[in-house]
């Protein structure tokens, strides 16, 4: 079990963990995000990742998405809620999301890059 | 959307009622085809992606069940012609209209990175980044055609992406 106390989500095609890492958490997305409404699985994720990052005091989060292979344009919009969050976040409360992302999956390679600009400062991609 | 028939041209065209669990296979089937075709993995993953797209507002907005799409690819061009056709309300209609403007308005960047920000405080279920991210990642030229109830989204990737956009 991670220090947030988020244990694994599988949902449809989704597989989602939640690991410890030096600076922070890591959080993997593997298979296809591809549902019909995924915010209803992402947003509490998102929101309890958030929060618990916050309170805990930690500065990173690493967002491994290199075995998602279909993310649609809802799982998006879930994903740009989760960074648009931190816009309003208090300044000693702040992260950082970094994306790790599969640079052999063409889809990743322009959908990713867009979260950067949502907030400046909020993502990195690796 | 009538489609080239020069001699090694190829195109599908299918017609189904729009339902969610029938989306990832047309996406798989239509990323098959295209990879018959050209060589070029991240065009069909892209254009892949673009048919899905369509696919998903089709199976939200579209009223009744033909919906049709058709995916044409030109052997001299390398040029990939894709379409979703379904009927729709007149409200849905007039919401389509009104948000076509947003997405093809200045650069498809610029509109997407815009349309992110606003998806992210709606709070009714709805994404509408769709198009808006077909417009920029494919960097194809995007057309609309309303015919009384029938919409009509056509989606044009050059081989050369300079020459569609």
């Amino acid at each position: 079990m991670n220090c947030l106390g988020i244990e694994q989500i599988k949902q449809g095609k989704v597989t989602i963990d939640v690991g410890d890492i030096a600076s922070g958490v890591a959080v993997s997305i593997v298979g296809e995000i591809d549902m019909q409404d995924p915010s209803v699985v992402l947003d509490p994720l998102f929101s309890r990742i958030h929060k618990g990052v916050m309170d805990a005091g930690l500065k990173t989060v690493d967002f491994d998405l290199r075995q998602l292979t279909f993310l649609n344009s809802s799982g998006i919009k879930a994903i740009a809620k989760w960074i648009m969050s931190l816009a309003i976040a208090p300044a000693d409360k702040k992260y950082v999301i970094k994306i790790i992302q599969n640079k052999a999956i063409s889809w990743q390679t322009t959908s990713l890059p867009t979260l950067t600009f949502l907030v400046p400062g909020a993502v990195q991609i690796a | 959307m009538p489609l080239e028939s020069e001699e090694g041209d190829g195109y599908i065209e299918l017609k189904f009622g729009p339902r969610w669990k029938y989306i990832a296979v047309v996406r798989a089937f239509i990323q098959n085809f295209l990879v018959i075709g050209f060589p070029d993995d991240a065009r069909a993953d892209k254009i892949a992606m673009a048919a899905s797209e369509l696919l998903e507002n089709a199976v939200k907005y579209a009223t009744g069940e033909e919906t049709r799409i058709k995916v044409g690819l030109s052997a001299k061009s390398g040029d990939v012609d894709i379409s979703v056709s379904n009927k729709a309300s007149p409200e849905a209609i007039a919401g389509l209209k009104s948000m076509w403007d947003t997405v093809m308005a200045g650069d498809p960047l610029g509109a997407y990175v815009q349309m992110m920000r606003e998806a992210a405080t709606r709070s009714d279920g709805k994404s509408q980044l769709g198009l808006v991210r077909i417009r920029y990642e494919t960097g194809g030229a995007m057309k609309l055609k309303i015919e009384g109830n029938l919409v009509t989204i056509a989606l044009k990737c050059a081989k050369d992406p300079s020459v569609s956009a």
